[in-house]
């Protein structure tokens, strides 16, 4: 069974009264689906057993709505279509009995068939298995998309048409035959005569309510210390998680609000790599962040809210033992609180013939396209090169120190070189990038030492320094 | 001692799990329990000779400068990530260069860089250097033992801690007990840890040790001597401009067990630390 309640324009009606024609449907049912601003459809299936009749169910709609100020016309139905269209084309309360929608929806004119194409929710085509669908729009949001098709305007009901005809009433569209109908309107006329006869063509989807995940907590007395605010936060996580785990929801954004003495507020927002609702790893991830980042002052209340995401379906490896996403997550926390949080990730290359460039991304435990494979030396490479002392003879290199300490260098056995490399010389933007260390223009050498060490020396072309630049190893 | 009663005292052992010894645990040892997870190193030599990189224990490759240690630890690297296992590298001095290791195969994103900072380029007190370096060593070892407990029950295969360029005299400075604690963790799990110095220091009693040992490089085809440039009995060689030294490098190893039980020597050229070409 469905009711539908519907408030027509009315001059003088209430700002929230579409707001309080939500809160009358929800007191009696979970499930409401708002078809337009003005109408509603709720699932009254199983409420008969609270009220003598369906009539009484009706009667408490009503009631509620009045109480509320809000003059409604209220209908209760088999079916979802029939409802609508009553409530639609008749004031007051209408119950049409099981069997009966027929009936009821005869006596009501063709204009009301116009709530399909005027803001309410569009058709499913695949029940209809029609060409050309009647499709129902949002009329004022968003632009007119049919369903399943690829953003042609929907058409309306054909009620000039159906007046052309000498049709009046729902009752006279249900009792055309049908192959004439569609020999003329194709089946386009099909679903709206099946409309008409008050037949559901799609069920009910049910608006969701938003969800928002926040707990709070206001302190008796300020607390400066990580210790105490640990507590505060398993306490406030355990509660959040719980409802998390009832919902399968996972957190994927973690917001910890501080408000501090002296009306302040410091806020902190936690990324995580993946969706988790373990209590236990949510504190230790924003503690270690609050130790990384310290709120400048004593903490009043502490809240804590979550950005959900559906939970997660893992299917684990019989074979193999895989490293958990929470664990993981705690692992890069504490690592980055240890080496620093620019310290720790992935090595990625970049598009660059820089000698040593790289960059850092985040570790996320996937895999990448395995380049070719190269002879080339494994170079143990200074981040930032040594200034060396190099004496030539004839372009080559002969001898090789530095100020140092455990690389004093010596006289050069071995030399293989020099490779010439340029880049960077194009670019004119002065403003600091990560990655940018000017233009480059060098020739490298690699020079095996009396003492057996091998090492990368570079002579900067057009300043003649020179520098060592990595082991290879 | 009759067979009965043999077999009964081997079974009280057991059952008080006193039928370890140090050389039980030694993979390819005869008699050996066989319950060590062997991780294939790469290179076809290496395996031959030791079966693989012990599971749950701590290998190390010591060796001096340019003797190979970082290709032998980026082939560990590449064969690892070549099996889908995630590795992890603690680099203290903040040494490694990520484009040579991916020229070799590593899988990079498969790689957990744990970066310290790299000393300053220009000369400085021998006090503030040790001083400096004590505390990147301390926080990288922390960081060593985070991995590895994380990664007890599973997720890292292969964890390495490089302190090749780091002097001796700062490592001697850890407390002795650091590499058994270490041990400890990862004891009975799959994850292989292994250590690059300059000296032995950390192998557990079920890790192996690679000494590498720098050879001359024979000279490619080709070479050129400059006679005129003879120093004190030495003739400088100059390799064509297209020869990288280090492939044309031996690298020279052996790989040592528990108590003293060495193998034969055996050669890695740095070429056959490449892996196979994927067909």
């Amino acid at each position: 069974m469905f009711a539908a309640l519907y408030l027509p324009p009315l001059p003088g009606r209430a700002a929230d009264a579409r707001a309080q024609l939500m809160v009358v449907a929800q007191e009696f049912s979970p499930r409401v689906e708002r078809l337009h601003d003005d109408l509603l459809t709720l699932d009254v299936s199983g409420l008969e057993r609270w009220f003598e009749n369906l009539r009484a169910l009706g009667e408490a709609l009503r009631a509620t709505a009045a109480d509320r100020g809000l003059a409604a016309h209220i209908a209760v139905a088999a079916t979802r279509t029939a409802a609508v269209l009553c409530a639609r084309g008749r004031a007051g309360l209408t119950v049409a009995l099981p069997g009966q929608e027929a009936a009821w929806l005869a006596s009501l004119p063709l204009n009301v068939l116009t709530v399909w194409t005027v803001g309410s929710r569009p058709l499913a085509v695949g029940s209809l298995h029609a060409a050309h669908p009647p499709t129902l729009c949002r009329a004022s949001a968003r632009p007119a998309v049919a369903f399943g098709e690829g953003g042609c305007p929907p058409p309306t009901a054909p009620i000039a048409t159906f007046r052309r005809w000498g049709l009046k009433t729902l009752g006279d569209l249900a009792s055309l035959p049908s192959v004439e109908l569609s020999e003329r309107l194709g089946q386009a006329g099909i679903v709206w005569q099946r409309l008409a006869h008050g037949e559901d063509l799609q069920p009910l989807v049910p608006a969701l309510p938003d969800e928002y995940y926040e707990e709070s907590l206001e302190l008796d007395w300020p607390i400066d210390q990580l210790e105490p605010l640990s507590f505060v936060l398993g306490r406030l996580l355990e509660t959040l998680c719980a409802r998390l785990e009832h919902a399968d929801r996972g957190v994927a954004i973690l917001h910890v609000r501080l408000d501090l003495v002296g009306c302040q507020r410091f806020a902190r927002a936690l990324q995580l790599p993946a969706p988790m609702r373990d209590a236990r790893t949510l504190r230790t991830l924003a503690l270690l962040d609050l130790e990384s980042n310290p709120p400048p002052a004593a903490i009043d209340r502490v809240t804590v809210a979550a950005d959900v995401v559906e939970g997660r379906v893992l299917q684990f490896s019989l074979l193999q033992r895989a490293l958990p996403a929470e664990r993981l997550s705690t692992l890069l926390a504490r690592l980055s609180a240890l080496m620093g949080s620019d310290r720790v990730g992935a090595p990625t290359l970049v598009d660059t013939y820089r000698p040593g460039a790289f960059a850092m991304a985040p570790f996320r435990a996937a895999t990448s396209a395995s380049s070719a494979l190269k002879k080339l030396p494994v170079v143990r490479r200074f981040r930032q090169p040594i200034p060396a002392r190099v004496d030539v003879h004839q372009g080559r290199p002969l001898r090789v120190t530095s100020n140092r300490r455990h690389l004093r260098g010596g006289y050069v056995e071995v030399c293989a070189g020099p490779w010439r490399s340029s880049g960077d010389w194009w670019v004119t933007d002065t403003r600091p990038r990560k990655s940018a260390l000017g233009s480059w223009d060098r020739d490298e050498w690699e020079v095996t030492l009396r003492d057996g060490a091998t090492y990368v020396v570079s002579q900067v072309r057009h300043r003649g320094g020179w520098f060592i630049d990595g082991i290879l190893d | 001692m009759p067979s009965a009663t043999f077999a009964q005292l081997e079974s009280l052992l057991s059952a008080r799990k006193l039928d370890h010894t140090f050389s039980s645990h030694l993979p390819g040892f005869p008699g050996a329990s066989n319950k060590q997870s062997l991780s294939p190193t790469g290179s076809a030599a290496l395996d031959t000779l030791i079966g693989g990189l012990p599971g749950g224990q701590i290998s190390e490759i010591v060796g001096p400068r340019s003797s190979g240690r970082q290709t032998v630890l980026v082939s560990w690297l590449a064969a690892a990530t070549r099996r889908g296992e995630l590795t992890a590298l603690v680099d203290p001095l903040d040494m490694f260069d990520p484009s040579s290791a991916a020229a070799r195969g590593v899988d990079l994103a498969q790689v957990l860089w744990v970066r310290g900072r790299a000393l300053a380029p220009e000369s400085v007190s021998l006090p503030h250097e040790m001083g400096e370096l004590r505390v990147q060593i301390q926080r990288a070892v922390k960081a060593l033992n985070l991995i590895l407990q994380a990664s007890a029950s599973g997720g890292f295969g292969l964890v390495a801690l490089d302190l090749g360029e780091v002097p001796v005299s700062v490592i001697n400075c850890l407390p002795f007990t650091t590499w058994r604690r270490l041990h400890r963790v990862i004891d009975g799990s799959d994850t292989a840890c292994v250590v690059v110095a300059s000296d032995r220091l950390a192998r557990s009693v079920g890790g192996i040790t690679l000494t590498l040992e720098r050879s001359n490089a024979e000279g490619a085809e080709g070479t050129e001597v400059a006679e005129d440039f003879i120093f004190k009995n030495s003739a400088l060689k100059v390799m064509p401009h297209h020869v990288r030294l280090l492939p044309e490098l031996k690298i020279e190893g052996r790989a040592i067990h528990a108590r003293g039980m060495r193998t034969d020597r055996v050669v890695l050229s740095a070429a056959c630390c490449l892996l196979p070409a994927v067909d």
